[in-house]
């Protein structure tokens, strides 16, 4: 189970950030803790967790709990304390890069995100601080709050039997790929490693 | 008429549709209509000719959604990413257009006939001016039937959409007609170039790609997304068949 960083390497493509999306009512903080630990630990940048029901984001503490307790059993180390070294290909293996983010997130960070930055626009414009005119793509992109430091997601697992994003980040996932698995529960690093696989062989035009 | 393909279903298509309305049915569907291009590569013919197919497929799709009771049809014909593409295949695209909308309007009879309502949403301006004017007189010509609509995303992307409505409240600020409290998800709903439409219940988007590729973002976040990896000029009513059966089995889950 040491070959984590090999696999990610094995891959054409990585995605940088990953939005793990659970459609299904019953919700794993087990499972979603494996989940997160192993986008680290095959080196994914930065890690969403949504649930429509804003779950996870409600229970925070206990998943993050379940996160640092898998990161113990999985990667048999403490992570946060862990840095990059890459000595020599022999014991790049062994060597894990930790440095992963995490963010939990609810509907709250969709569209009422948007609305937010909307009004918070609209509040600089009443107070001629700023034009109509001044409101682009960009600008409305900067001004938005959930994903902070956070690059659009490259790829979305969707867990559950719902064919809908239930409303998760609309404006970020313009070029997302939505990879569908038919349940987080008891979900095996196999079938997780599988849609990783099925991603990095996409080809994405972008509009070309 | 040349945007609404005549005929009408066969029998054992007849006999699927009685079926497949027996349960809940989307009032609007949109369509990503992905792999011309590949169409085109697989027939070895020209790309041209693979958008052109494109094109004749949505006039029967459209045909099949009238037969079915759907009475709302939004497609995306070209996106604002579209633009980069080479000079030859954006010329030969707005060629198409040009064709199209002068079809369009030379055929009234069939247009009222039909009670089509044609929208053509996107960032207008970018296109070049004669085939902006042939929108509008098409836009004009339509704008009172109401027995179905088709909006056509044309120079559209949905953060532009978004941008552009966001644009407009503050533009409503300015002018003293609205304070920034006023600004909601509904107020927003109502300045995005779908403002007449409710959100469509069904995204399909063919030839296998999984993502929304900028199209709709705001209107789709709850509507059932199918991808299916026919390529779009090979689209077939049994396809259509197949998502409308998948929105069903999404229906509860949805509400």
């Amino acid at each position: 189970r040491q070959r984590w960083r090999s696999d990610g390497r094995a891959l054409q493509k990585l995605p940088v950030h990953m939005g793990l999306v659970v459609t299904e009512e019953e919700t794993s903080y087990a499972d979603m803790a494996s989940l997160v630990v192993w986008c680290m630990a095959v080196g994914i940048s930065y890690v969403s967790v949504y649930d429509h029901n804003g779950i996870f984001k409600r229970n925070n503490s206990r998943l993050m709990d379940e996160i640092l307790k898998q990161q113990q059993e999985l990667l048999g180390l403490d992570c946060s304390k862990y840095t990059v070294e890459f000595a020599n290909q022999d014991k790049a293996d062994q060597v894990l890069n930790c440095q992963s983010t995490l963010k939990v997130l609810s509907p709250e960070d969709g569209k009422a995100d948007i609305v937010k930055a909307a009004q918070n626009f609209c509040q600089l414009v009443a107070q001629q601080q700023r034009t109509y005119t001044d409101l682009d793509v960009n600008v409305l992109d900067n001004l938005l709050s959930s994903t902070n430091g956070f690059p659009d997601p490259d790829l979305v697992l969707k867990f559950g039997p719902v064919d809908s994003t239930l409303g998760f980040l609309p404006w970020h996932i313009r070029l997302t790929e939505i990879i569908s698995l038919p349940s987080h529960l008891n979900i095996s690093y196999e079938d997780f490693f599988s849609a990783l696989h099925h991603y990095a062989a996409c080809e994405q035009r972008w509009g070309k | 008429m040349s945007w609404i393909r005549e005929g009408e279903l066969t029998i054992i298509e007849r006999f699927c549709a009685n079926i497949i309305k027996a349960g809940p049915m989307p009032k609007h569907v949109a369509f990503i209509m992905d792999g011309n291009r590949r169409y085109a590569q697989k027939c070895h013919v020209e790309r041209q000719q693979g958008h052109s197919q494109g094109f004749d497929k949505l006039a029967q799709t459209l045909r099949w959604c009238l037969n079915l009771g759907i009475q709302e049809v939004t497609v995306y014909a070209f996106s604002i990413e579209n633009f980069k593409r080479s000079k030859e295949e954006v010329d030969g695209l707005m060629d198409l257009a040009r064709q199209k909308f002068s079809r369009l309007l030379g055929e009234q009879e069939n247009l009222k006939k039909h009670g089509v309502c044609i929208r053509v949403l996107g960032d207008l301006p970018l296109l070049p001016l004669d085939i902006q004017e042939l929108i509008a007189q098409a836009v004009l010509a339509t704008r009172n039937y109401n027995k179905c609509f088709l909006n056509v995303c044309f120079a559209y992307t949905s953060r532009h959409e978004i941008s552009n409505a966001v644009r407009e409240m503050a533009w409503g600020v300015e002018q003293g007609l609205l304070e920034p409290s006023d600004v909601s998800e509904s107020l927003l709903d109502k300045c995005l170039y779908t403002n007449n439409s409710p959100d469509p219940d069904l995204l399909i988007r063919t030839s296998g790609e999984v993502r929304l590729s900028d199209f709709l973002l705001w209107q789709t976040s709850h509507s059932c997304l199918v991808f299916q990896s026919v390529l779009w000029p090979e689209y077939s009513f049994w396809n259509l068949c197949e998502a409308i059966l998948r929105f069903q089995m999404n229906y509860n889950a949805l509400q």
